[in-house]
């Protein structure tokens, strides 16, 4: 059975997510040892600045322009506004070239190879429930429940699939979500009008589930241990990274932490991309 | 700033990173305690280890039924090998974090904390 892990990539002028992608595919491919390909709406820019044969295919999709945008945060004191572009995750049970696929977001940085027991789990979907801030000084509540009232939060960060009938009907509710997001937001108390995958993904289970708490899809193994967009990546170097995490009630401070062989979902884009630098100049 | 103030707020930033550092360190390990059977995940607890001892020394060694950490029965055919891999899971795991942890508490400075200085 043909297996893999699936990135996207589509750059939107800020944020340079083929860069992220190519990085990542390399630590993939370290931690894992397992094929990387690419679903990317830049495969010119990709083949023109960048290792490309680190992928295993390079799944090109059209350029699209998006009404979907955010804030993207570089540490407490500066941020950009830029394209969202998150509306292509559901259909990557088509594009998939694996049977059995692990979808990373690009910002996701492997340091070990724990992932790697997915391939011989007998679940045939896992995503991560539990998760840590690794600043631990902000709000985690957002990420247990969609809202006060609502549902469990699936984090859609890293999601581990086979190609069964079931994941099938799954991905196609969750592109069905999408299409009628606002009248999900309603019903399941959604406050931002901004679709989100995790959101997405946490319904489609839900609904999957008989509209109840139920184990149709499994925890990924371990913590999903994270750092937003107001905490800076300052240092990688293998599997150490050293953070810089905001510093609660001092805007403009920071403290330090260290990390060393342990997964982590490092939001600041800006700051990944610098490091990215940093390592490819060393 | 006066100087006994200044000294508590150092020690205090220290303490905010030692404690993280902990924390972090102590996430890993439960990483490290997880052992993979059959496609089924069990983290490694010192009654998984016990009940399982209990089983091997009261004859039971083959197709010894257990749950998971996501409640899924499984059936260990070996049970025997299945003991001896989790105490050396455990036992490694624990090491580590005991050695980790040893170093971070004789580390005084944020620096040598976070190897700044390395």
């Amino acid at each position: 059975m043909s297996k893999g892990a699936i990135l996207i990539a589509r750059n939107n002028g800020n944020i340079d997510y083929v860069k992220q992608s190519v990085f990542l595919a390399k630590r993939i491919q370290h931690y894992l040892e397992i094929p990387v390909s690419i679903i990317t709406d830049s495969e010119e820019y990709l083949k023109l600045n960048f290792d490309y044969t680190v992928f295993d295919q390079i799944i090109s999709i059209p350029y699209n322009e998006t009404a979907n945008t955010r804030a993207y945060n570089d540490g407490t004191l500066f941020y950009k506004t830029a394209d969202f572009k998150n509306d292509i995750r559901h259909e990557v049970y088509n594009l998939t070239p694996y049977n059995e696929t692990l979808l990373l977001d690009t910002d996701y940085i492997i340091a070990n190879d724990l992932l790697s027991s997915c391939f011989n789990s007998n679940n045939d979907l896992m995503l991560f429930k539990s998760s840590e801030d690794v600043a631990k000084v902000r709000n985690e509540k957002e990420f247990d429940y969609v809202s006060d009232y609502s549902i469990e939060f699936y984090w859609a960060t890293v999601v581990f699939f086979r190609k069964t009938q079931q994941n099938e009907i799954f991905f196609d509710l969750i592109s069905h979500i999408y299409k009628n997001w606002k009248h999900y937001t309603r019903i399941y108390q959604i406050d931002s009008p901004l679709f989100r995958n995790d959101f997405a993904f946490s319904i489609a289970i839900h609904i999957m589930n008989g509209f109840q708490k139920g184990n149709f899809a499994q925890p990924l193994p371990g913590k999903h241990l994270y750092t937003t967009d107001r905490d800076i990546l300052w240092n990688l170097k293998d599997d150490k990274m050293l953070f810089l995490v905001e510093k609660k009630n001092y805007l403009g401070e920071y403290t330090a932490i260290k990390t060393i062989g342990q997964n982590i979902h490092v939001m600041n884009k800006f700051s990944l991309e610098r490091e990215i630098d940093r390592v490819n100049n060393e | 700033m006066d100087e006994r103030l200044e000294k508590a707020l150092e020690f205090s930033n220290y303490m905010v990173t030692l404690n993280n550092q902990k924390r972090l360190l102590k996430e890993k390990y439960y990483e490290d305690l997880l052992y993979f059977e059959n496609g089924c995940q069990f983290t490694i607890t010192k009654e998984l280890i016990t009940f399982v001892g209990t089983m091997l020394s009261s004859g039971n060694d083959a197709n010894i039924v257990l749950i998971d950490d996501n409640d899924t029965p499984t059936s260990i055919t070996d049970l025997a090998k299945f003991y001896e891999d989790i105490l050396d899971v455990y036992f490694s795991a624990s090491n580590e974090y005991n050695t980790k942890y040893n170093e971070l508490k004789k580390k005084r400075s944020i620096e040598k904390l976070v190897d700044i200085d390395e």
